[in-house]
């Protein structure tokens, strides 16, 4: 019954697909349609409890279940993919929109069935076909081959991380033989290492962690909304998920928590840095996806999943409204670099939308990105102060990141020209924007405390000095964000800025390290196997090809020579019974000449072309070898 | 009812190759006839198989005397794991019968050596005596060496004879390890039931020797690196129907027989060279991907793709018959499972692809992967059948390739751990190949010489979809198939 919740969205792309459906509007009607009812169906499977079984065979069997945290993922995913497709129906180009919403429904029924998933095997197939969907919605305008190269990257990066999961469900099986989440809890070593850290991999590849952060970057091929719902609820938001999800085994390999929490400081203050340094709006915001995951990274390593959890719901809400808004401004300066831009006075409405995302996520109160970050610097604390003052650093890159992309993307710039965003982009952009101020209530103690006690978990509460510390911090990114934009509006284009805000040189360390060198690998082994694993059959072949220089080369000769090889091997085991010296029976060489001249004998009628011949020469001839040889035994 | 899926379509074929007055498309029509009544028999065989525990391993035994001296007799029945390929096997004759061919003018010939083809191959899949595996084994070589030397194109010839006396080599060891084997038994047999039952050969250095003679031939015909090097030419001159039925039925032959006689008629020497057999399997799988990731000819790239795939499947294989090894009964359960799985969903995928690979060269003649680029604008039904082909060959899950791969792996696992771990970098390597051939033949530019390359069309359509969409459904949905080869492979493994 759980299953519906991922079968519903794919149901509806294949409703999209089978219809001729074209128009903007029918689209947005159809998405937001399915959306709903996904949402409709997510909050119902919660309410009740839903559960679901499928069988595959006795040992793999498919399982779903919702715990609070997965049911409220099951949630947010159609919540935030609601606008986000209502804004692709009216904002991307028409040309492929059908596939483009067929494909991001898809999206959304992969991510359903990771998230609803009780057992490594489900999870995986989810897992992977949100890989898969990437792919496709990456290089969705795949006339410029620049994009479904970008799309390859993604996925194979991807799916590197991937192998991780194939290898945790492959060391469940191999210690509890089951793949339920469940049975995972009592694995013995080495087992549960495997699990935690090939969980971990696939979580950071997909979550865009340091080192696979480079293929966000080439994502960004993909058209906007792809991204939107890339970044806040599907793809990016499974690596977090599932660490959230799978927590409670995960902690009970000790070198899971330093390894968590190492990958998602180094992300995080790193990606910061890329973010600060970025002259590219999408992939400013896309590096600041990496970074703020490597903070939900952090919590989940000192051991607070929950707040993780509320952080993802909010930047969820905050990131995808960014994208949208940056979508927008892309699309009325023709480019996605910011210097470019400006469109404040043009479009004062998405600018206003888009500063509301840009406050939530430089982590300014009383909005919901900054009580959800303050809770991160929180748990940090727990755990040395040093973490936190690492989280508070992040935070602050956060606010001058937040603040360059606002006021170079909407700062007042250029004067109002041409049309602005249509009706849905709108629609889409503002529900993003109400669901990330209604988020701003978790400020409240009561309402916070509501959630915790919902969850069953603890909220730990930030001190006044961590507080005013944190504060401070952001503060002080703002004001460097906004004397950035200012005055150096070609940040990160020429020089070492250039390189630095390329992932620090990531990618060229990942070309010349890996990528090129596996080419030249591969390249070498097909010489290797034409020119040495060849050498032997076709030294044979040219030995074969000397004797029968007399004969013509006609495919009849071919055979006949089949024939002849097989009577000669006859003659040979013969002569092998001969030299045993057992049984020299009359039969043996009368039996053997009766072989090489039947065989003769036919082989030359061959050539009249009646092939069919053949086969019933060849099965009789190699009856008549074993009876021979059963003689000779 | 197996007897006549084998005997219908050799009789088909005699029948075509003298009636000289059928039309073109007369004989056509009566070999598309033809080539599906084995399917309609087996899918009866399938509705009256039982597969609960306490039913027999073989059922639909028959049985008449042909040398009651030497104990060779007609025998056939089927187990989950037969009825699994020949079902394959069936339907991807009929498709590749189907699928518009270039007949050069010899159409009867083409479809009587199709029919034929397909007589034997079901032979070797449902004959339960030796002596008769041998002789389907060596008549298969036959059908495809017509096919590719007389339909294929560019070295056709040289590339037929290379196949044909490479595998013929190959299958002179297994006929030296079979009649080892069958005189092993005391009265001479060719029952396989019996060589089953009695495990006739069970130690010493003899029985390691015809278990090599066996392996031999049968990683020539699977093939396993370093016996691989007749498959590229052979498939890159074949014409696209031969192909698919290359790859799809006759390297299935290999991986067959290996669980047929050496694992299941000499489990104790299997066992003790799994160990070997495994890496080799994996060394299949990593330079399979490797070689096939540099390759530039689309059907190179397929074919060595499919040495790729044919090692997940040894692999599994090898798992599953390390019984001394301590894996547990669960997990080689499921590797032979997978490695079925696996023969299976290859038949069915690398089948639609090398059928696709045969539209190219019907169109454009050329497989030159440089020669191609924006077909998407043109041929999207082509774009589509690809990528989703090409996705299911990577193992992507909800489409069959996964289901095989990942019982493989799991399965494998725990018997071998390292060989199962450093193999998945095989479905990573094969990810990347197969998404940079898709992205060169459809995406960016189209080249203005192909501007009017045709989008599939007519039976084209319907044989890709047929195939592919049994590949989206197993990988959906794949008890019904898992039961099956689950009743197999359990006879196997725990009977063992």
């Amino acid at each position: 019954m759980l299953f519906l919740l991922a079968i519903a969205p794919a149901l509806g792309a294949a409703i999209t697909f089978a219809s001729d459906m074209r128009t903007r509007f029918g689209l947005a009607t159809v998405s937001s349609g399915t959306t709903g009812v996904t949402l409709a169906v997510a909050i119902v499977a919660a309410g009740f409890g839903w559960t679901g079984a499928i069988g595959w065979s006795d040992q793999l069997r498919l399982t779903a279940a919702l715990t609070p945290m997965a049911a409220t993922m099951a949630i947010l995913v159609p919540l935030i993919a609601l606008p986000v497709l209502l804004y692709a129906a009216g904002h991307e180009s028409e040309r492929g929109l059908k596939r483009l919403i067929v494909l991001l429904l898809l999206f959304v029924g992969g991510m359903e069935l990771l998230v609803v998933a009780a057992d490594l095997l489900t999870l995986l197939i989810g897992w992977e076909i949100v890989g898969a969907c990437s792919w496709a919605l990456i290089g969705h305008d795949w006339r410029d081959p620049d994009n479904p190269r970008g799309g390859l990257y993604a996925f194979v990066t991807t799916r590197f991380g991937d192998l991780g999961l194939f290898l945790a469900a492959m060391a469940a099986f191999a210690g509890a033989g089951s793949f339920a989440y469940a049975d995972l809890a009592g694995l013995p070593s080495p087992m549960i290492e495997m699990v935690a850290f090939g969980i971990l991999v696939s979580a950071a590849a997909k979550s865009g962690q340091v080192p696979f952060s480079p293929w966000l970057f080439r994502a960004m091929a993909g058209p906007t909304s792809v991204s939107a719902l890339l970044h806040a609820a599907t793809m990016v938001a499974a690596g977090a998920y599932v660490l959230i999800r799978l927590h409670p085994v995960l902690h009970q390999e000790p070198a899971f928590a330093p390894a968590a929490i190492g990958i998602g400081l180094v992300t995080a203050l790193a990606g910061g840095l890329v973010a600060a340094l970025q002259p590219h709006a999408k992939k400013l915001l896309a590096a600041s996806t990496s970074a703020h995951y490597g903070l939900m990274f952090v919590a989940v390593g000192a051991g607070y999943p929950l707040v993780a959890l509320l952080h993802l719901v909010a930047h969820a809400g905050f990131k995808a409204l960014l994208f949208l808004a940056a979508g927008i401004a892309g699309e009325k300066a023709g480019t996605y670099e910011l210097d470019r831009m400006g469109f404040g006075r043009a479009l004062p409405s998405v600018a206003a939308l888009s500063a509301l995302g840009a406050l939530t996520l430089g982590g300014v109160p009383p909005l919901a990105g900054a009580w959800t970050k303050e809770e991160i610097v929180a748990v940090a604390g727990h755990r040395g102060l040093w973490l936190a003052a690492g989280v508070m650093l992040a935070g602050g890159l956060s606010a001058a990141y937040a603040a360059r992309f606002q006021l170079m993307a909407f700062g007042r710039r250029e004067a109002a020209g041409g049309s602005g965003p249509g009706r849905l982009e709108y629609c889409g952009v503002g529900l993003l924007a109400g669901f990330s101020l209604l988020l701003s209530a978790l400020w409240y103690p009561a309402i916070h405390d509501a959630v915790a006690t919902a969850f069953g978990a603890e909220i730990p509460s930030s001190t006044l000095a961590e507080l005013i510390a944190s504060l401070a911090l952001v503060a002080l990114g703002l004001l460097a964000g906004a004397s950035l934009a200012r005055t150096a509006p070609a940040l990160g284009k020429v020089g070492t800025g250039a390189a630095l805000s390329d992932w620090l040189g990531l990618p060229s360390a990942i070309r010349l390290g890996i990528t090129r060198p596996f080419s030249r690998l591969a390249t070498s082994a097909a010489w290797f196997d034409d020119a040495v694993f060849d050498a032997v059959p076709r030294l044979v072949a040219a030995t074969g090809k000397g004797i029968a220089s007399h004969a013509s080369l006609s495919d009849t000769f071919v055979v006949d020579r089949g024939v002849r090889l097989a009577a000669a091997f006859g003659v040979w085991l013969a002569r092998l019974g001969d030299t045993v010296g057992e049984f020299v029976t009359d039969g043996l060489p009368r039996g053997t000449a009766g072989i090489v001249g039947f065989g003769g004998a036919e082989a030359r009628q061959l050539q009249t072309g009646l092939t069919h011949q053949y086969y019933a020469l060849l099965g009789g001839g190699a009856a008549l070898l074993v009876v021979v040889l059963i003689i000779v035994a | 009812m197996l007897t006549l899926s084998i005997l219908i379509p050799i009789a088909g074929a005699l029948v075509l190759a003298i009636s000289p007055k059928l039309a073109e498309a007369q004989a056509r029509f009566a070999a598309i006839i033809v080539s599906a009544v084995p399917l309609l028999l087996l899918v009866i065989v399938w509705i009256g198989f039982d597969t609960s525990p306490s039913a027999p391993a073989f059922q639909s035994v028959a049985e008449a005397p042909w040398i009651p001296t030497l104990g060779v007799a007609w025998r056939v029945g089927v187990d989950g794991i037969a009825l699994a390929l020949s079902l394959m096997t069936a339907l991807l004759f009929i498709a590749a019968v189907t699928w518009p061919a270039d007949t050069m003018g010899r159409t009867r010939q083409y479809y009587a050596w199709f029919l034929f083809l397909e007589g034997v191959s079901l032979g070797l899949f449902l004959t339960l005596d030796l002596l008769i595996f041998y002789v389907f084994f060596d008549l298969s070589l036959v059908g495809m060496y017509f096919l590719i030397g007389r339909w294929g194109h560019g070295d056709a010839k040289a590339a037929a004879l290379k196949f044909f006396v490479y595998t013929l080599a190959g299958s002179l060891a297994i006929l030296l390890a079979i009649i080892a084997l069958a005189l092993s038994h005391d009265p001479l047999t060719f029952d396989m039931r019996t060589l089953i039952a009695d495990q006739p050969l069970s130690a010493g250095a003899g029985a390691s020797l015809v278990l090599l003679g066996f392996l031999l031939g049968f990683a020539i015909k699977t093939p396993l690196v370093p016996f691989h090097t007749w498959l590229p030419p052979a498939h890159v001159d074949a014409p696209g129907p031969a192909s698919a039925i290359l790859a799809g039925v006759l390297l299935k032959m290999g991986t067959y027989g290996i669980v047929r006689i050496p694992m299941s008629m000499m489990s104790e020497t299997f066992a003790r060279w799994a160990l070997p057999i495994g890496i080799l399997a994996l060394v299949s799988i990593l330079w399979g991907a490797l070689v096939a990731f540099a390759q530039k000819n689309l059907k190179r790239r397929i074919a060595y793709t499919s040495v790729n795939h044919m090692g997940y499947t040894v692999l599994g294989i090898a798992a599953a018959g390390a019984f001394t090894a301590k894996g547990s009964t669960a997990a080689r359960d499921l590797a032979l499972t997978g490695a079925v799985t696996e023969m299976v969903a290859h038949g069915l995928i690398t089948g639609s692809l090398f059928l696709i690979a045969g539209a190219f060269w019907q169109r454009a003649q050329s497989y030159d992967l440089d020669n191609y680029g924006g077909l998407a604008r043109i041929a999207p039904k082509l774009t589509a059948a690809t990528v989703l082909a090409t996705f299911a060959s990577f193992g992507l899950p909800a489409l069959a390739g996964f289901v095989a791969e990942f019982q493989i792996f799991t399965g494998t696992f725990a018997v071998y751990p390292w060989l199962a771990a450093l193999g998945l970098l095989g479905i990573l390597i094969t990810a990347a190949l197969f998404l940079v051939m898709v992205q060169s033949l459809f995406f960016g530019d189209l080249p203005p010489q192909r501007a009017h390359f045709p989008d599939l069309r007519g039976p084209e359509i319907w044989v890709v979809s047929v195939l592919l969409f049994l590949v989206v459904l197993i990988g959906i949905w794949p008890a019904w198939l898992l039961d099956l080869i689950g009743a197999g492979t359990r006879a196997l493994i725990e009977g063992g």
